[in-house]
């Protein structure tokens, strides 16, 4: 049996040694990264149990049941699966601006992203419904986004239109339909996709138009919010209407809280003016047609506050004290005919 | 006969069934010993750091030369191109090269904190971070990072905000968080930031680190520009800090020095930030400000949105805290105008 003589070249020879070479520098230099290992790996690999460690995500879980009623509508279509998020996680979407629906009373959000198809091009589409528990809760975070100079429009009680999106309330839920354009178009679309979602709304009733409680004259226009907590910086003070007012006799807001009985309606109304004394305001005279409304001023501003049964009401920092008496005037008899 | 040895029959072309199976038996025994070395070596619990080690006290101090104390240097541009504005505001403060040299491994922070397009303002601007990566490019810059830790999905976040295509087009990469990059870091003499997961992976290698942000409003801190956009370092549930929101920016401007800042405030969110929404919100207040100082940086940005220092706390308090100058206007900026 013939057998072949193994040849091995000495070009062979050199790239095997070479190879090894190569292989026993790789070695030395792991043995030397490893003796100098980044303390942040470390730290990273022990995996200490840190309070701020993140939770397990329920983020983009579309479980809540305001996803059901994000409609799909022929010209949009979905760019991504619903998204779903409660009290817990609301900032890991809107970040620093869940602190405006959390203290009103937030219960969960959906949204979901679309691309609106049309000849001409293609635009980002993306609709929230945020579930808030009530119509007044819905109202305040309506409110308390209102774009000024943007007109309402006859979709719901409460509803306006800016150049790219739709603001509007329906019962419980406050909803908006955000496109990343304008066009002439697009206000035909947004609307149609609106009424898709009203559509599985349930019906809760009328609406209440809390711009009804406040005096007309002067008022200025979609001015009037429900600011949910702390207003005018006191803490505890909940749940108060106010409206913008333009008067002859200078701008002022004017507002209205109200409470289960007149008991606390006055409570209130004596903490407020406790809260002003502390910070600095001090007691204006008033004419005798004035009655019980109680004026402080601080500087140039001025404050009026009344109590009406169970509502507490007033004026905030009016230009003048004419100003504050004016608008507290109108309040009366305005808040008589709605007790 | 002489009968050929294993070595012989092993560079022969006649192997047989047994010379097949032996050489079977050989490899099979290398490789469950190499397995079994393997497995023995294996330490599940990973190394063991010394005290010393527990958390990281910073993410570093990037200024040049490493002196965060010297005065800074600002140029505010006024224009509507905003790769104009940045090439020229970065020119009256030296060039890149001057900040960039040749092989730096350079991280830029971008806010891109939501999954929407540019055009509704809430994050960083594509065109910025293109004009600002290609000029580091320019300058030498062996590798352009682009980071942020967006709590909602981070490839949606850089994807539809645009930002992804723009580090693209610029040469750089992105860089999404992942749990690797997170550490431990604690600010010494910090009342927050104490064992806090931070995304300090990101800064290995890294030899400058640029921070570039839009000028928003913030429903809770007043306002988000260029420190506020650090905050997009921390991991875990760091919506708790939102009750000190005024105290935990001042602690991250404490921790991080950056080489350059670029605060675009070519278009403005005047109100119901920092996710905005209409386009109502947005003002065009046609300045873009580039700053060693990111303090100062803020300072200028709080007038363009109409507001003063005591409306952003936490910026007097940056400044107080050794962080920069609030007041921008002792480092002398550079005035310019791209449209005169």
């Amino acid at each position: 049996m013939a057998h072949r003589k193994a040849k091995v070249g000495a070009a062979q020879k050199l790239s095997g040694y070479g190879i090894i070479a190569v292989l026993g520098l790789l070695t030395i230099w792991l043995l030397f990264q490893q003796t100098r290992f980044n303390p942040a790996v470390l730290v990273a690999l022990r995996h200490p149990p840190l309070p701020g460690r993140a939770q397990q995500a329920v983020s983009g879980q579309a479980l809540a049941a305001t996803a059901a009623l994000l409609p799909e509508v022929p010209g949009f279509t979905p760019l991504a699966p619903t998204e779903s998020y409660g009290p817990g996680n609301l900032s890991d979407k809107i970040d620093g601006k869940d602190e405006l629906y959390l203290p009103a009373g937030f219960k969960e959000m959906s949204c979901r992203k679309f691309s609106l198809d049309t000849a001409a091009d293609k635009t980002f589409v993306e609709v929230f419904i945020y579930d808030m528990g009530s119509a007044a809760n819905a109202f305040a975070v309506f409110s308390g986004q209102r774009r000024p100079g943007s007109p309402s429009i006859p979709l719901t009680t409460n509803a306006y239109a800016t150049g790219n999106a739709l603001f509007f309330t329906q019962g419980r839920y406050y909803l908006e339909i955000v496109a990343d354009r304008a066009s002439q178009t697009l206000p035909g679309s947004l609307e149609a996709y609106a009424k898709a979602i009203l559509a599985k709304i349930p019906s809760e009733g009328g609406q209440v138009n809390p711009a009804l409680l406040f005096p007309k004259e002067g008022l200025t226009p979609d001015s009037v919010r429900l600011l949910a907590a702390d207003v005018f910086s006191m803490e505890g003070l909940n749940n108060v209407l106010t409206a913008e007012y333009h008067l002859k006799s200078g701008n002022a807001t004017a507002f209205i809280a109200r409470r289960d009985a007149p008991d606390q309606a006055r409570a209130e109304a004596r903490r407020y003016l406790d809260f002003l004394a502390a910070n600095g305001y001090r007691k204006v005279q008033t004419p005798p047609a004035a009655g019980d409304i109680s004026v402080l001023a601080l500087d140039n501003s001025f404050e009026a506050v009344l109590v009406q049964g169970r509502i507490m009401a007033g004026v905030h920092d009016a230009t003048s004290v004419d100003a504050a008496l004016d608008l507290a005037a109108q309040l009366r008899p305005a808040l008589k005919e709605r007790p | 006969m002489k009968r050929p040895t294993d070595e012989e029959r092993l560079l022969s072309a006649d192997m047989n069934r047994r010379d097949f199976l032996k050489r079977l038996g050989y490899a099979s025994v290398v490789a469950l010993a190499a397995g079994g070395a393997g497995l023995a070596l294996y330490d599940s619990k990973g190394p063991a750091s010394s005290q010393v080690q527990k958390a990281l006290t910073g993410l570093g101090d990037y200024t040049l030369h490493g002196k965060s104390s010297g005065p800074g240097k600002m140029a505010i541009v006024r224009g509507t191109d905003r790769a104009l504005m940045c090439a020229r505001g970065v020119e009256a403060l030296g060039g890149m090269e001057s900040f960039i040299q040749k092989g730096d491994r350079v991280l830029i922070k971008v806010n891109a904190a939501f999954a929407t397009p540019a055009s509704l303002g809430a994050t960083t601007h594509p065109e910025v971070l293109a004009a600002v990566a290609g000029l580091c490019v320019k300058a030498g810059a062996a590798q352009v990072l682009v980071t942020d830790n967006p709590i909602s999905d981070p490839d949606s976040c850089f994807e539809i905000s645009g930002l992804a295509g723009a580090a693209r087009a610029a040469g750089a990469r992105i860089i999404a968080p992942r749990a690797a990059l997170f550490a431990p870091v604690s600010l010494p003499q910090g009342k927050l930031i104490e064992d806090w997961p931070v995304m300090a992976g990101v800064f290995q290698g890294v030899t400058k680190v640029l921070v570039v942000s839009p000028v928003k409003d913030h429903h809770r801190a007043g306002a988000s520009m260029t420190l506020k956009n650090y905050y997009g370092f921390l991991g875990g549930r760091r919506n708790l800090f939102h009750q000190d929101i005024n105290g935990i920016i001042t602690e991250l401007a404490q921790l991080l020095k950056p080489t350059l800042c670029v605060l675009d405030g070519t278009v403005s969110m005047m109100a119901n930030g920092p996710t905005g929404g209409s386009l109502s919100d947005l003002k065009e207040t046609g300045t873009l400000v580039v700053s060693t100082d990111p303090v100062a940086a803020d300072a200028v940005g709080v007038e363009l949105l109409g507001r003063s220092l005591a409306d952003v706390p936490y910026i007097v308090m940056a400044g107080k805290a050794g962080a920069g100058q609030a007041d921008y206007r002792q480092l002398n900026p550079v005035r310019l105008n791209t449209e005169s």
